[in-house]
C-alpha cells in the first residue's frame, strides 16, 4: 500500500492525537510568524524613520561639508545632479532632491532659540521623503505659501508656539547681511529625529535663496531606491556617476551607530527566534514522542508481522510529514490573519509613550507588522525541521525495539 | 528638560547680530583712556591722560565699515550715538537693503530693531558670539571692550624708538577675575601725542590672535586722531574690517530717552 | 491513598514526556528570566546613569522650570530643603544645583552648552556622571572660586588644558547677561558626544553670585533614591513633606520624558514576546496533559465506574498539572541557575556589533548586557509560570471529569 496512504489512514484513524498535536505546532508556527513580522516590523520602522523621514539612502555632500557644516561648502550644480539621478535612473528607480541649511536664531515673542533652517523644493522632497504626511499639527509646506514654515516638536514646545503663530528669524545670509524674516508656522512634525525635533526649521527652497542670498547651490542631495529590494551599493554607484567629485555616502555610513544596531538587531531576533524556537522544538517533540511511543504496541506488532525498520521509519516520517504540513498550512493561515490584522490595527505605543529615540532616531510609536516573505517562511522552514529532528529519535527507537518488548511495552 | 544641542556652537557666523563697530572703537579708545584708581603707576596715569582727551560726555560718529572676507565685501555706512559708556545707539545707513537696523545698548541689555520684519529682538547670552554685520566682531567685543579699565592691569612695556618713530608701549594683562578670554592685550601709541599705532590680542599662550591697526590720522574736532581702524584675525590673514570715521563730534546734547527702545525704530 | 499521591505517581508514568514538559516549563523559565533579567538591568543602568547627568530621580525645582527651564526660576531655602529630603529615608544623597545654558569661549572660539553649578562637598561620583568621568585633574575644590570641569570634546573645540581660562556668559536673574572667567581644573569623558561637548560643571557659589542668586537660592535640588523602582512612591513621600505651591517635584520620567518613552516601549514589546512565548509554552503544556488524559480515557471509565467523582477525576488531573508545574519550575530553576550566573557576572559583549557609543535617548548603553534581577521579578516569574500550567491543565481535567464510563471501557 502506498506509504502517504497507509500514514493518512493513521493519522486520521488517531484524529483526537493529531487534532492536538498538529494544533499545537499550528499555533506555535502562527505565533512565531506573527513575532517575525512584528519584528520585522520594528526594524523596518527604525530604518524608515531614519531613511525615509530624513536621511534618503544615499545623501551627497561637497567634501568636507560634514565634518564642517560651512555654509558656502556647496555643491554647485544640484539641478543638474538630479535632473542624471533622475535620467539614468528611468531603469534604477531612484528619485533625489536638494537641500540648503542655514543656521540663525528663531524668536517669538520673548523665547528664542538656535535653530537649523532646512530649505527643501516640496515637490522633490515629497518624493524622497515621507516628512510630509509627518506633521502632527497644521500642515506640510506648501509652494504657494512663501513665508509659511514647518518646525520641530521640541522646537514648538521650546518657543511655545503653534500653527498660525509668528516666528521671526535672525542670521548671517552668505554677502554678510543681516538675514532677517517673519514666518508663519504652518504646521508642527511629529518626532522626527534628534536634530530636526530640536532645531529643525523647513522651509521652502526659493525662500530661503532669498533670505539668505544663496541663488545657486545646495548642501547637501538625498537620494531614494523606489524599490527597497534595489541593493543599496547599486544606488550609490549610480549616484556616485551622476555627482562625481562629490562626497557620496549611503545612509549607513552616515549613521554607522543605527546601522549597527539595526543590523545586530538582525542578530538579535534570530537569537530570540532560536531560543524561542527552543521553546517550540520541546512542544514538537513532545507531541512527536507521544504519538510514537503510544503506539509502540502497534508498531510492535507491525514489526512481528515482518516490517522491516526502515520502513517503520519511513511510515512515521510520513505520519509527521503529513501532520507538519498541515500544521504548516493552519500556521501560514493563522499567522498571516494574525499579521494583516496588526499590520492594519498598529499597536498604538503613543498612549503609553509620548516620545522615545534610539541612536538619534525617533522611535514610531506606532507598531504594526510587516509582512515579508522571510517572516513566514523562515518560522514554517525551521518548523518542519525541528519536527522532523524531534521524531528521529522516536522513530529510531520504534524501529529498532523487540517486537516482544513493543508488544508488552507500556 | 535641558537640550544639549539647543545652543549654537559653530565658530562664527551663527548669530550675527554683532554690535557695533563703532562702540568697539569708542572701547578701544576708552582703553587707552582709562580712567583710572588711585595709582601711581605710570602706565595708568599717561592712559589716564590720553582718557581725559579722548573722552567725551557723549558722541556722535559717521562712520562707514567695510569688511572683507573670503566670501564677500561688503561695505556699511552706520550712525551711532553713545552717551557715558553705559547707552548707546547704532543706526546702519545703507546698504538700502539693511537700512533702519538699529541696535541699542542700554547697561548690559542689548536690543535690535530689524525694521524689515519691523521687531525688536533683545539679545540672548547664546547670541554674544558671531559676528556683527558679517564683520571680526562679536557682540562681546563690544561689551567687553565697553569694560577693559575693570579687566586689566596695565604696565609700560617698552618705550623708546621703534620703526623710526617714538613710541609707548603698554601691556594689559586681564585681572583674575576679569572674564576676558585674551592673554594679553599689547598696545602701542605714539610717545608725543598718545595717538593709538597698533594693538594686538593674545591668547592664553601667548600667541597673536587678532590685531587692530590705527591710521590716516586726521584733525577731527578739533584733535588729531587715527581715522581708520583696521582688524585683522591672525588665523585668516587675507579678511579684515576696517572702520572708517568720517565724523567725530564730543559732547553733543543727547538725553536718557534718546536710548530708548521707543527710539529705535525711528527712521 | 491521597489525590497528590496518586497524581505525583502518574506523572512518572511517562517519565519521558513529563521531563520533555518539564524542559518546556523550565525553558519558559529561563525565557522569562533572560528578557526580564536584561530589561531589569539595561532599565535600571540606563535610569541611574541619566539620573547622574544632573537632575537626579528626583529633581525637586521652581514651578515652570521644567517646561522652559529659564535661570530666573529658582527655589527658595534650599539649604533646609536639602536637609528634609535628606532625612526621607529612600534617598541617599541630595544635592543642590543650578542648571542653566551659556556660552563657553576661549580665544579661540565660542560654543553653546549647559552649565550645572555644584558645590563639591556635596558631589560625589555616584550623584554626577561627570566627576567619574574625569580623565585629567580633579573637581575645584571651592564652592566659590574659579574652578570649572569641562568634557573632553569641548576641551578640544575651545583648545582648553588644566589651568586654562574659558569665559561663560549667561543671563541672570533679571534677565541681564552677565559673563565670567573659570580655570580648569578637570576635564571628563562619558563618552557621550553631546555630553562631553556640552556640558560643564561650574562652582555653586560663585554662580549664585554671577546670577545674582541669594545664598540660600538655587535652581534645583537633585536627589538620588535607594532604588529607581520606588521613584514613583518616593515622589509622592517628598511631595507631602516639601511640596508648595511653587515648587514642583519631579520625577525622572517627567524630566527625562525621552528615556522614560523608550524603556516603556521596550518593556512592552518585551512583555509582548514574553506573553507569545508563554502561549506557546501553554499550548505544549495543554498538549502533554490533553494527551495524558486521552489516552487514560479507560482508566478514567473504571474509576468513575467504581464510584469516583467527576470532580475528584478533575482534582486528579489539576493536581498532575500542580506536580507539572512543580518539576518544571525545579528544572527551569535547575536549567537556568548556571545561565543567569553567567550572564550576571559575565553577560554577553556587544561591543564588536554595535560599538561603544550607542546611546538612547540621550545616555550611553553599555554594550555588555547583563541580567540583573529584582526579587519582585523571580516572583512574578515563577508565579506566572506556575499559573500558565495549571490554566493550561484546566481544560484536561474537565474533559477528564466528562469521560463516560461504558463508552470509554470499550475503547482500547
Amino acid at each position: 500500500m502506498n506509504l502517504l496512504v497507509l500514514a493518512a489512514r493513521n493519522i486520521v484513524r488517531y484524529r483526537h492525537r493529531t487534532l492536538v498535536t498538529t494544533l499545537a505546532m499550528a499555533f506555535a508556527g502562527a505565533i512565531m510568524i506573527l513575532f517575525s513580522t512584528l519584528m520585522v516590523g520594528l526594524l523596518q520602522a527604525s530604518e524608515r524613520n531614519a531613511v525615509v523621514m530624513n536621511l534618503g539612502d544615499v545623501q551627497v555632500h561637497a567634501q568636507g561639508y560634514r565634518e564642517d557644516p560651512d555654509l558656502y561648502n556647496v555643491i554647485r550644480d544640484p539641478e543638474d545632479i538630479v535632473q542624471k539621478i533622475h535620467g539614468s535612473a528611468q531603469e534604477s528607480g531612484v528619485r533625489a532632491s536638494y537641500r540648503l541649511y542655514g543656521f540663525g536664531l528663531a524668536a517669538s515673542g520673548r523665547a528664542s532659540s538656535g535653530i537649523q533652517l532646512r530649505a527643501i523644493v516640496p515637490a522633490l522632497e515629497a518624493q524622497v521623503t515621507q516628512l510630509h504626511k509627518h506633521v502632527a499639527q497644521g500642515q506640510w509646506l506648501s509652494p504657494e505659501d512663501d513665508y509659511g514654515v514647518v518646525i520641530g516638536r521640541r522646537l514648538a514646545k521650546t518657543l511655545g508656539i503653534g500653527p498660525g503663530d509668528e516666528l521671526v528669524f535672525l542670521g548671517q545670509a552668505s554677502d554678510g547681511s543681516i538675514a532677517n524674516d517673519v514666518f508663519r508656522v504652518r504646521g508642527v512634525l511629529k518626532s522626527v529625529a534628534e536634530g530636526v525635533d530640536r532645531s529643525g526649521v523647513y522651509l521652502l527652497m526659493s525662500t530661503f535663496r532669498q533670505l539668505m542670498a544663496m541663488p545657486q547651490g545646495a548642501h547637501e542631495i538625498a537620494a531614494i531606491r523606489l524599490d527597497r529590494t534595489t541593493p543599496l551599493a547599486a544606488i550609490k554607484q549610480s549616484v556616485l556617476d551622476s555627482a562625481p567629485g562629490y562626497e557620496v555616502m549611503d545612509w549607513k555610513e552616515l549613521r554607522p551607530v543605527l546601522a549597527n544596531i539595526l543590523e545586530s538587531a538582525g542578530d538579535q531576533m534570530l537569537f530570540m527566534l532560536i531560543i524561542t524556537y527552543t521553546a517550540v522544538a520541546t512542544v514538537v517533540l513532545n507531541a512527536m514522542l507521544m504519538s510514537v511511543f503510544e503506539r509502540i504496541h502497534e508498531f510492535g506488532v507491525m514489526k512481528a508481522l515482518g516490517v522491516t525498520p526502515w520502513q517503520l521509519i519511513r511510515l512515521i516520517y510520513a505520519e509527521t510529514f503529513l501532520q507538519v504540513l498541515i500544521a504548516s498550512l493552519l500556521a501560514l493561515a493563522g499567522g498571516w490573519a494574525l499579521s494583516q490584522y496588526f499590520h492594519d490595527n498598529a499597536i498604538d505605543l503613543s498612549q503609553i509613550a509620548s516620545g522615545a529615540s534610539f541612536a538619534g532616531v525617533a522611535m514610531d510609536p506606532l507598531w504594526r507588522t510587516e509582512l515579508t516573505a522571510e517572516s513566514f517562511y523562515i518560522p514554517i522552514i525551521l518548523q518542519v525541521v525541528i519536527a522532523l529532528l524531534a521524531v528521529l529519535y522516536p522513530a529510531i527507537k520504534a524501529a529498532v525495539i523487540q517486537p516482544v518488548k513493543a508488544i508488552y511495552y507500556r | 528638560m535641558f537640550s544639549y544641542r539647543s545652543m549654537p556652537d559653530r565658530d562664527s557666523g551663527l548669530y550675527i547680530i554683532r554690535f557695533s563697530l563703532v562702540l568697539l572703537l569708542i572701547g578701544a579708545t576708552q582703553l587707552l583712556c582709562s580712567p583710572v584708581f588711585a595709582s601711581e603707576n605710570r602706565a595708568l596715569k599717561i592712559l589716564r591722560e590720553i582718557d581725559d582727551m579722548w573722552r567725551g560726555e557723549s558722541s556722535y560718529a559717521l562712520i562707514s565699515m567695510k569688511v572683507k572676507t573670503r566670501h564677500y565685501t561688503r561695505t556699511l555706512e552706520l550712525e551711532a550715538w553713545s552717551k557715558g559708556k553705559e547707552k548707546s545707539l547704532i543706526r546702519i545707513l545703507s546698504p538700502r537693503k539693511e537700512k533702519g537696523t538699529a541696535t541699542l545698548k542700554s547697561g548690559n541689555t542689548i536690543y535690535s530693531y530689524l525694521p524689515k520684519t519691523d521687531r525688536t529682538i533683545r539679545l540672548t547670552s547664546g547670541m554674544m558670539s558671531g559676528s556683527w554685520m558679517g564683520s571680526h566682531f562679536t557682540n562681546d567685543d563690544l561689551v567687553k571692550e565697553s569694560r577693559l579699565e575693570d579687566d586689566y592691569t596695565p604696565s609700560i612695556s617698552f618705550e623708546g624708538r621703534r620703526g623710526g618713530s617714538a613710541i609707548i608701549e603698554f601691556t594689559l594683562i586681564p585681572k583674575p577675575d576679569a572674564p576676558v578670554v585674551w592673554g594679553k592685550l599689547v598696545t602701542v601709541v605714539t610717545a608725543d601725542d598718545y595717538l593709538p599705532i597698533i594693538q594686538k590680542y593674545y591668547d592664553e599662550d601667548m600667541v597673536l590672535v587678532r590685531e587692530m591697526r590705527f591710521s590716516d590720522v586726521k584733525i577731527i574736532s578739533g584733535r588729531r586722531r587715527p581715522t581708520i581702524m583696521r582688524v585683522i584675525p591672525q588665523d585668516k590673514p587675507k579678511e579684515y574690517t576696517e572702520l572708517h570715521y568720517r565724523k567725530l563730534e564730543f559732547n553733543v546734547n543727547l538725553s536718557d530717552a534718546f536710548f530708548s527702545l521707543s527710539r529705535l525704530k525711528r527712521y | 491513598m491521597k489525590l497528590t499521591v496518586i497524581a505525583w505517581r502518574n506523572v512518572w508514568r511517562r517519565k519521558r514526556r513529563t521531563l520533555i514538559t518539564g524542559f518546556s516549563i523550565g525553558f519558559g523559565v529561563m525565557l522569562a528570566v533572560t528578557f526580564t533579567g536584561t530589561g531589569d538591568y539595561m532599565y535600571t543602568n540606563m535610569i541611574n546613569s541619566s539620573a547622574t547627568m544632573g537632575l537626579g530621580h528626583i529633581t525637586v525645582a521652581a514651578r515652570g522650570y521644567n517646561d522652559t527651564p529659564t535661570l530666573d526660576k529658582r527655589l527658595d531655602g534650599v539649604a533646609e530643603l536639602r536637609q528634609t529630603l535628606q532625612s526621607n529615608p529612600s534617598t541617599t544623597q541630595v544635592v543642590i544645583r543650578i542648571m542653566g545654558q551659556a556660552m563657553f569661549a576661549s580665544a579661540i572660539k565660542t560654543v553653546g552648552g549647559v552649565f550645572i553649578a555644584v558645590d563639591p562637598a556635596q558631589e560625589s561620583e555616584n550623584v554626577n556622571e561627570m566627576l567619574k568621568s574625569i580623565i585629567e585633574g580633579k573637581i575645584f575644590t571651592s564652592s566659590s572660586g574659579r574652578g570649572v570641569v569641562v568634557g573632553q570634546r569641548m576641551a578640544e573645540r575651545l583648545k582648553l588644558k588644566l589651568g586654562k581660562k574659558l569665559v561663560y556668559t549667561t543671563t541672570d536673574i533679571h534677565g541681564e547677561i552677565v559673563s565670567a572667567i573659570a580655570r580648569v581644573s578637570g576635564i571628563y569623558k562619558t563618552g557621550i558626544n553631546e555630553v562631553d561637548g556640552h556640558i560643564v560643571l561650574l562652582p555653586l557659589n560663585r554662580v549664585r553670585k554671577i546670577l545674582q542668586y541669594g545664598d540660600d537660592e538655587a535652581g534645583l535640588v537633585a536627589v538620588m533614591i535607594r532604588d529607581q523602582r520606588y521613584t514613583d512612591s518616593v515622589q509622592q513621600q517628598l511631595l507631602a513633606s516639601v511640596g508648595r505651591p511653587e515648587r514642583e517635584v519631579l520625577s525622572w520620567r517627567q524630566t527625562q520624558s525621552d528615556l522614560a518613552g523608550l524603556i516603556t516601549i521596550d518593556r512592552s514589546s518585551n512583555y509582548i514576546t514574553q506573553l507569545l512565548v508563554g502561549l506557546l509554552i501553554a499550548a505544549g503544556i495543554l498538549n502533554t496533559l490533553l494527551m495524558s488524559v486521552l489516552e487514560r480515557t479507560r482508566e478514567f471509565g473504571i474509576m468513575i465506574a467504581v464510584g469516583m467523582s467527576p470532580a475528584t477525576l478533575f482534582r486528579l488531573v489539576m493536581a498532575e498539572s500542580f506536580w507539572m508545574a512543580l518539576i518544571g519550575l525545579l528544572l527551569g530553576i535547575l536549567l537556568t541557575a548556571p545561565w543567569f550566573y553567567y550572564m550576571s557576572t559575565v553577560g554577553i559583549d556587544f561591543s564588536s556589533s554595535i560599538g561603544n557609543e550607542y546611546t538612547a535617548s540621550g545616555v550611553l548603553i553599555d554594550p555588555v548586557i547583563k541580567i540583573r534581577l529584582f526579587k519582585e521579578s523571580v516572583a512574578v516569574i515563577l508565579l506566572a509560570v506556575f499559573t500558565l500550567t495549571m490554566v493550561s491543565g484546566l481544560y484536561p481535567a474537565w474533559r477528564a471529569g466528562r469521560v463516560v464510563p461504558v463508552e470509554s471501557i470499550k475503547t482500547i
